[in-house]
């Protein structure tokens, strides 16, 4: 009797203590991803500087490509930006899918030209690691993949389908551990496949 | 007891004062929405109760009613456009699920995981009942044995200092 007395407090104690203890280390804003494993949404877009070009998922098959969620308005996509165009220059394919913040679809005040002029600016400062990009207007598309914010990378696969979802910037740790492994695997992949096309994507 | 109902008088009115300014508060900032033009005062109704339930994914614990984030924005458009375009309040609950996972909507559903948050309300009221049922009679017998043993001993010291 004396026994339980103890024993049942101590072990209901010691397992609020382990529960506690692990949620030190978990971050409450961490949550999978729904795009996982599934095929981008359809879309159709513009080109960010040439309007009048529109691009569809076409743009993503045969291709392993890293789709960059960001905007000028983003202060760690600037930060991001540099390295984004390093690994371009390695021969990484960069897509950006841009929205703006200020131009509000319903209420905008904000030209498109003054959004591309950012843009320009933004990237002749600090490196424009993308071959396009594409302009989410109605940020549809990002609320499709579920995107939160800026930054957000994806890594997008030949056929189309997303394999990584990060949140956040893209820096060389990000890389080395969550992309870096499955995009060489992916590659490899791509130059068994398409033996002629293997220099493509080189700048 | 007159300290018992004083302060319990203090709790229910400070209760009530926090949630009165709070519906006040939250008031404040559903008036600095967007206007959006309903079809029927049955969407408008929709439209409310489905931003109230929605959790914005961005910010910790917020709805997307009071979330002034971007993406609580872009939210409210979607449920807007889904409800013009005549789906229901699962369907929008549904769509979001598919995007954003379960976390964005405040009504958990029942699985492996989450089953714990049923049970172990219950579960802890069941021992707990449990436990007071079986100690009270103990309890009250071992005491009237004390007082007696502690009255037969301050009897014998009143005794002995006569």
């Amino acid at each position: 009797m004396i026994n339980t007395r103890f024993v049942v407090p101590l072990v209901a104690f010691t397992a609020l203590v382990f529960f506690l203890y692990q949620g030190l280390f978990s971050d409450p804003r961490e949550r999978e991803s729904q795009a996982l494993a599934k095929p981008m949404p359809t879309f159709s877009l513009p080109d960010l500087m040439e309007p009048s070009v529109i691009y569809t998922n076409d743009v993503f098959t045969d291709q392993v490509t890293l789709l960059n969620i960001w905007g000028v308005w983003c202060v760690t996509c600037a930060v991001e930006l540099p390295y984004l165009t390093e690994l371009s220059q390695q021969g990484v394919r960069f897509v950006g899918l841009y929205y703006d913040q200020d131009l509000d679809p319903d209420f905008g005040t904000k030209t498109l030209a003054r959004v591309q002029q950012e843009v320009i600016e933004t990237t002749n400062q600090l490196g424009n690691p993308f071959a396009f990009n594409i302009f989410d207007v109605y940020r549809d598309t990002s609320l499709d993949l579920g995107v939160t914010g800026a930054p957000e990378t994806l890594l997008i696969d030949q056929q189309g389908v997303i394999r990584v979802h990060h949140i956040g910037d893209l820096n060389p740790r990000v890389w080395d551990s969550k992309f870096a492994p499955l995009y060489n695997e992916l590659m490899a992949q791509q130059s068994l496949q398409f033996t002629p096309r293997q220099t493509e994507g080189q700048p | 007891m007159n300290h018992l109902t004083r302060s319990l008088f203090i709790i229910v009115s400070m209760w009530s004062l926090l949630t009165l300014s709070g519906l006040l508060f939250s008031h404040d900032v559903q008036a600095t929405q967007e206007n959006y033009a309903f079809a029927s005062e049955q969407q408008r109704q929709d439209f409310k109760r489905l931003t109230k339930e929605l959790r914005c994914p961005m910010c910790q614990n917020q709805n997307i009613a009071d979330s002034d984030a971007m993406i609580a924005h872009d939210m409210r458009r979607k449920v807007y456009q889904l409800l013009s375009q005549g789906n229901d309040h699962d369907q929008v609950i549904d769509f979001m699920k598919q995007r954003y996972g379960d976390f964005v909507y405040y009504q958990p559903p029942v699985n492996n995981s989450t089953i714990w948050l049923w049970i172990l309300p219950f579960s802890v009221l069941l021992i707990g009942g449990w436990i007071l049922f079986k100690r009270r009679p103990e309890i009250s017998h071992t005491d009237e044995q004390v007082e007696a043993d502690l009255l037969a001993k301050a009897d014998e010291m009143l005794e002995k200092d006569k």
